[in-house]
């Protein structure tokens, strides 16, 4: 497996001197790795640095290869677009446009808009009979597939997941959870934040965060499996 | 509350430059229907008259402008800010009712007279001109009619103080007689006239009666010749001296004698009248862009989930700052459309109320008012777009 993400002795300090992460190295790979840790320890800072949404206060990070510590925020915009798709737990739909259009929007920033693309990519997540559907007239687990879609649109060579099935019901979450594991098997790497032991367990590579650093690692071995 | 900023802003803009456009060239109307601006007589030579060692005055050279020159008055260079003339020929005339007589004045004048133009210039090229007295007198009340036959030489106008003192009333028949000197010979003639309308101006006209200028003429026998011309100048803010020098580069004989007064009302009024629009749209304008603003503001602090939503998936600065400006835009076009429409009502509203008069449709306000509205607009989005680019995709993933 390639190494997809790199991240040595990254820091975090807001403004305030709020020290959300403290000195992370990680090596991660095409695979489907789950972050666990309390709440406040650095998780989703973590996944923001990682998703260039970020810059961290120091340390370097490498994203599909490229260092992308110390570039501009337009550079990152663009390395955010071709490499990274975000999924959220609130799924962050634009409430004014369609199911289809919500999907076309990540492509329209990216570049190209290519309907036919978008229809199947609805298809695939069980929602080529909502495209034109409103997000308030989707249940929860349908916009949060919207949200896989249209986080899959431009083919990103890392996904990544906050609490993806955090508002849904058991029904709804499972059926998510299957198209992330298909995503896995189609070569995706996935690193997915969850506080959900169930979903720790499809996961091939759990990391746990404490107080901002990696407190453990299953790649490294242990013997407390991530548990919080 | 955006698109209301704007309309507010365009409905003012549009009814003042609507009101503006109609009311400069209105205004000029209006100020004329106080009469005349421009007075045109022969050039007399003072002649000093005395004993050697003994001034004993002067007398003047008694003249006439000749009729047959007054057309050029409208083929002048600015002849087409005249609005019309009247000619007036004097004599002081002896009015009988049949039961009492009174000396009055009687002035021989246009009503409703059709002038040829034998040599129409560019750019008005007219081959004929209409003018009556009524075009410089407008201000004089009427009873009964006004003359309007320009080959009426039967009808006499009356002053009321002419009409008081003989006991003179609408229909009546007067014997006016002229005792003149004939080829040098006492003669008078006398002319029977019926009474169609009497005329109460408050001033000199009063005490004077009004007949066709070809019945004056005969009675003097003075065919051809006029005393003085009343001329209505459409002026805006412009000196009608230039007026009076043009017509004496055509008729170098003759001399204007503006009524600076009036005139300098009429150029002050105007330029005041300009001022206050100037004051008031720039104020609307402002006031339209502070609502903008605070629209613009409050829509990107709604949205700044939104926003971070579309960093988050690509969406560059550029890209954001499009968004917000084309809905300024757009804003703004549909806020200047909206309120063109209502501006138009405003602008009838102050014209009916203000002016009297009813304001016309001017389509070229609208390509001011939809370039400045938009331009308002974007504008006043210029700090809330601004705002909206430098927030950050993380809010995003950290829910804030």
């Amino acid at each position: 497996m390639d190494e997809i993400i790199r991240l040595d002795n990254v820091t975090k300090v807001y403004d305030g001197g709020t020290q959300a992460l403290g000195g992370v190295t990680l090596s991660l790979k095409d695979e489907w790795t789950t972050i666990v840790g309390p709440s406040g320890s650095g998780k989703t800072t973590l996944l923001n640095v990682i998703g260039c949404l970020d810059t961290p206060t120091t340390g370097t990070v490498h994203i599909a290869g490229k260092t992308v510590t110390g570039v501009n925020k337009a550079e990152l915009t663009k390395l955010r677009r071709k490499h990274i798709g975000l999924v959220f737990q609130q799924y962050h739909l634009v409430p004014y446009l369609t199911a289809l259009e919500n999907v076309m929007l990540a492509q329209y920033y990216y570049g190209t808009t290519d309907e036919a693309k978008v229809v199947n990519a609805l298809k695939n997540v069980g929602l080529g009979h909502r495209l034109d559907h409103l997000p308030a007239h989707l249940s929860g687990g349908e916009q949060q597939r919207v949200c896989i879609a249209r986080a899959l649109i431009n083919e990103p060579t890392i996904l990544l997941a906050d609490e993806p099935t955090g508002n849904l019901d058991q029904t709804n979450g499972q059926a998510v959870l299957e198209l992330i594991q298909n995503l896995r098997e189609a070569g995706h790497a996935i690193v997915l934040v969850t506080h959900n032991q169930d979903i720790v367990k499809l996961g091939d590579r759990t990391i746990r965060i404490v107080d901002g650093t990696v407190a453990w690692d299953s790649a490294l071995g242990g013997g407390d499996h991530g548990e919080q | 509350m955006g698109i209301i900023s704007v309309l507010m802003g365009a409905a003012v803009l549009t009814a003042l430059l609507t009101v503006s456009l109609s009311v400069s060239d209105n205004i000029g109307q209006e100020f004329t229907k106080y009469g005349a601006n421009l007075i045109l007589q022969p050039q007399s030579n003072r002649i000093e008259i005395g004993l050697p060692g003994v001034g004993m005055g002067s007398v003047t050279e008694q003249r006439y402008i000749n009729e047959s020159d007054l057309w050029m008055i409208k083929t002048q260079q600015m002849g087409a800010k005249v609005i019309g003339f009247s000619p007036f020929l004097y004599q002081v005339v002896r009015v009988d009712n049949g039961s009492a007589t009174q000396d009055a004045v009687l002035a021989g004048t246009y009503f409703n007279k059709t002038i040829q133009i034998p040599h129409p210039v560019p750019p008005q090229n007219l081959e004929t001109v209409s003018t009556s007295v009524a075009d410089v007198s407008p201000w004089w009340k009427v009873t009964g009619k006004w003359i309007t036959d320009q080959n009426d030489t039967s009808s006499v106008m009356v002053g009321s103080k002419v009409a008081q003192n003989l006991g003179i009333s609408i229909g009546q028949s007067l014997k006016v007689s002229y005792a003149g000197d004939q080829n040098g010979t006492a003669q008078t003639k006398t002319r029977d006239l019926t009474v169609v309308g009497i005329i109460d101006s408050g001033g000199s006209e009063d005490s004077q009666i009004f007949t066709n200028l070809p019945v004056a003429q005969d009675l003097s026998s003075r065919p051809g010749k006029v005393h003085t011309v009343q001329v209505s100048a459409l002026c805006n803010a412009c000196p009608v001296e230039d007026i009076a020098a043009a017509i004496k580069e055509k008729l170098p004989y003759v001399e204007g004698t503006s009524i600076k007064q009036l005139t300098t009302v009429e150029a002050n009024t105007l330029a005041k009248y300009q001022d206050m629009m100037g004051l008031v749209t720039g104020i609307t304008l402002i006031a339209s862009m502070l609502g903008i603003f605070t629209t613009m503001t409050a829509n990107v602090v709604e949205r700044r989930r939104e926003i971070g939503l579309m960093k988050s998936i690509g969406a560059d600065n550029r890209s954001v700052a499009l968004l917000f400006l084309t809905e300024a835009a757009i804003t703004g076009l549909v806020g200047s459309i909206a309120g063109f429409a209502v501006g138009i009502v405003l602008a009838q509203f102050i014209g009916l109320n203000v002016f009297a008069t009813s304001i016309p449709v001017r389509w070229e306000v609208l390509a001011v008012v939809i370039p400045v509205s938009i331009g308002t607009s974007l504008l006043a989005s210029a700090l809330p777009v601004r705002r909206a680019t430098s927030i950050e995709p993380a809010i995003v993933l950290r829910g804030e």
